[in-house]
């Protein structure tokens, strides 16, 4: 066993790449699904409003780690492989979908009322009425929390070492398995998550804030 | 499709399910009590607590929200015994899960006791009764059952996340599906299995949750 | 913002068929034309499988990896793997043949093919010195560290059943570490690996205690891939032969080639 050097932290810090392009992508992907599901979620028909619903119980109810299992084992059984990476960015997207479409969906519903029958009393149309009225001011309402998520997506994407994706958290491991050092190593690792997530976190808390404000008359 | 399902294997090892679901269950109650006991405490030190503590305590939640549950498993279980703490998997579980579920438990608890309007403690006060009285008998129990919701939500949440202490060869139902899958080679009827019962448990506890609320609090309402 | 949506559809669509490959090639003419193969190896198990200074996969079972494909004269693209998830990947297509420190057995013939041994390890019990353990029934009452689905975790458990508390881990290196910081008694893996971690941890006074079984590894395929079966076959024999396993193997093991009886 070779001892903990400096060569081993640039090491750690590289893998971190991967943790922040899995996050960015996560996010991506899950913001285009979660729109999607946040509209369906509205929607005045019962189909869409009941598939979005099952969505979003299915994947808050149950393990992300699992999900990221059945993603991974399961793409084969539909005829394509997906290496580790693609699976984690396809199962955090999925599951950031179901997240984000209910965190969305509160915010474009907590817009209040009158605003949607000010729009209508106006004479606009829908589209119009919900892209230039409503989601301006969901997209406020909907910043803090949705911030607040993405911390949680950073810290899940620990959940890729599991199923073998050379993240931050698995070149933690592979580093513990050569050094045999794990307190100072994973201690590192989290120090490392910490350093990412904070700022983010900071930056939702001060959002919320100024959204309260704002919002007391 | 290329695959054939076979289910059956699942089925035989159902004794491992069962046993399996039974620990997630009983892992996640007993955390949940814990973490809503420190979260007390924890609260408290924050609202009312000298700045040390109140410091001290809002440190170590901000260190728990912003690092991932994964990493704070390995370092307890495997950082540990380093430095002279040796926890086997089981202790190792429930002490990970309790130090995380308390950091969010706190500031759902904290919520809850800055939403009581400051006028109950000044009545209270008036009325000739002790901080720490009034703490336990006017402002707890009017928090909790302010947050009463999320405490459930947080529960749920607690269960979910329970998955991971797998890797440290707990013995929940994670850690039965990996052991079926690793025997039989069906890892994606044994995800699946084990998928169903998670979304079972977490549909059930939300109608329950939902239900006791309704049935406890919902003829009081929500006064401040 | 219908045709919008459509857009973003498209593109979404367009992104994962990019993204998808093909499904693993059955036979040697299909590798060959692919002219890359996909082989699934550990490198937590030295001196099996490791990760050198460059962080590469190196070890014995890659060199003989790294070997297969010369002969075949194709690209080698080797797919790390922990020892849980060796047949997963397998079966789900990801790899096209794992080298792996596979035990040969019939219940994994149920599901896959094995080549002819090409390798052999001894599965031995570990434990600290101070622990009185002889032979297998000794493990009654006591905690024992595998890795899952292993031969060991398998023997173990048919032979002790409830008489034992297994406690099974996700790779290699997670079971050495437990039993080197006391969270399990003992652990049932692969004897040399051990004699190496323990060598480069003496703090905690572990040693053999006594051998499950010699265990015989094949190249393992898909139930399938018979004409690629074959194939291997015949290079393990040739290269078993003209003395190239032989060199391979002292290299990593500073022994000769051990009797591997071919089935």
């Amino acid at each position: 066993m070779r001892a903990f050097s400096v060569s081993d932290v640039v090491f750690l810090i590289m893998a971190a790449r991967w943790t922040l392009l899995l996050s960015a992508f996560g996010f991506i992907g899950g913001g285009v699904l979660g729109l999607l599901i946040a509209l369906m979620r509205i929607s005045h028909s019962a189909v869409p409003r009941w598939i979005a619903i099952f969505y979003i119980r299915l994947f808050q109810g149950t393990p992300l780690l699992l999900q990221l299992f059945v993603v991974f084992f399961g793409a084969d059984m539909l005829g394509f492989g997906l290496g580790a990476y693609l699976s984690a960015l396809l199962g955090l997207s999925l599951n950031a979908g179901a997240f984000l479409g209910e965190i969305w969906r509160g915010s474009i519903q907590a817009v209040p009322k009158g605003q949607w029958e000010a729009a209508e009393a106006l004479g606009l149309p829908a589209y119009p009425r919900l892209l230039r009225v409503i989601f301006p001011q969901a997209l406020r309402i909907a910043l803090p929390p949705t911030v607040g998520f993405l911390v949680n997506l950073v810290k899940s994407t620990s959940l890729a070492a599991i199923i073998g994706f050379v993240e931050l958290t698995r070149a933690g491991q592979l580093l513990n398995n050569a050094t045999f050092r794990p307190f100072t190593i994973f201690g590192s690792v989290a120090l490392i998550y910490f350093i990412l997530c904070w700022p983010l976190s900071l930056a939702s808390q001060r959002l919320e804030a100024r959204l309260a404000r704002a919002y007391q008359r | 499709m290329n695959y054939v399902f076979h289910f059956g294997d699942i089925w035989a090892a159902r004794d491992e399910f069962l046993s399996g679901t039974l620990y997630t269950l009983r892992l996640s109650a007993v955390s949940m009590v814990l973490s809503l006991i420190v979260a007390v405490f924890g609260a408290l030190a924050r609202t009312a607590g000298p700045r040390w503590l109140s410091i001290a305590v809002a440190s170590y939640v901000e260190f728990i929200r912003n690092t991932p549950f994964l990493v704070q498993i390995f370092v307890i279980f495997f950082g540990l015994p380093v430095i002279g703490l040796r926890l086997d998997a089981n202790t190792g579980a429930l002490v990970a899960m309790v130090l995380n579920g308390s950091a969010y438990t706190i500031e759902i608890v904290r919520a809850g006791i800055e939403s009581i309007d400051h006028g109950q403690a000044e009545a209270a006060r008036a009325l000739g009764l002790r901080s720490f009285v009034i703490f336990r008998k006017v402002i707890l129990p009017q928090a909790l059952r302010v947050v009463f919701a999320p405490l459930g939500s947080q529960f749920i949440l607690l269960m979910l996340n329970s998955s991971i202490v797998s890797v440290i060869s707990a013995d929940d139902l994670t850690s039965a599906a990996q052991d079926v899958q690793g025997r039989t080679f069906r890892s994606f009827e044994a995800y699946l299995a084990a998928i169903g019962v998670y979304l079972t448990l977490s549909l059930m506890f939300t109608a329950v949750f939902a239900g006791v609320h309704r049935v406890a609090f919902g003829a009081r309402g929500a006064r401040s | 913002m219908r045709p919008f949506k459509l857009f973003v559809a498209a593109i979404l669509i367009m992104g994962a068929v990019l993204h998808i490959r093909p499904a693993a090639a059955q036979t040697v003419d299909e590798i060959i034309s692919r002219g890359s193969i996909n082989i699934g190896v550990l490198v937590d198990l030295p001196p099996y499988g490791i990760l050198n200074a460059q962080q590469e996969p190196d070890g014995y079972d890659i060199e003989v990896a790294k070997l297969l494909g010369k002969y075949m004269g194709v690209k080698v693209n080797l797919v790390q793997l922990t020892s849980p998830n060796r047949i997963p990947f397998l079966v789900t297509n990801k790899v096209d043949m794992i080298v792996a420190t596979f035990g040969i057995t019939p219940e994994r013939a149920k599901q896959v093919l094995f080549s002819i041994p090409y390798s052999a390890i001894e599965n031995v019990v570990f434990a600290p010195k101070s622990a009185h353990i002889e032979k297998i029934e000794d493990l009654k009452g006591k905690r024992v560290g595998v890795p899952r689905g292993t031969v060991q975790d398998v023997i173990l458990t048919q032979t002790l059943g409830s008489d034992v508390k297994m406690s099974r881990f996700d790779d290699d290196p997670s079971t050495y570490q437990a039993l080197l910081t006391g969270q399990v008694d003992a652990i049932a893996e692969t004897g040399l690996t051990g004699d190496t971690f323990f060598a480069a941890n003496p703090s905690g006074n572990i040693e053999r205690k006594f051998m499950l079984l010699r265990q015989p590894n094949g190249i393992t395929l898909r139930k399938d891939q018979w004409n690629l079966h074959q194939w291997v076959n015949t290079f393990i024999y040739f290269v078993k032969n003209n003395g190239e396993l032989s060199v391979i193997h002292q290299k990593w093991f500073h022994q000769d080639l051990p009797n591997l009886p071919v089935f």
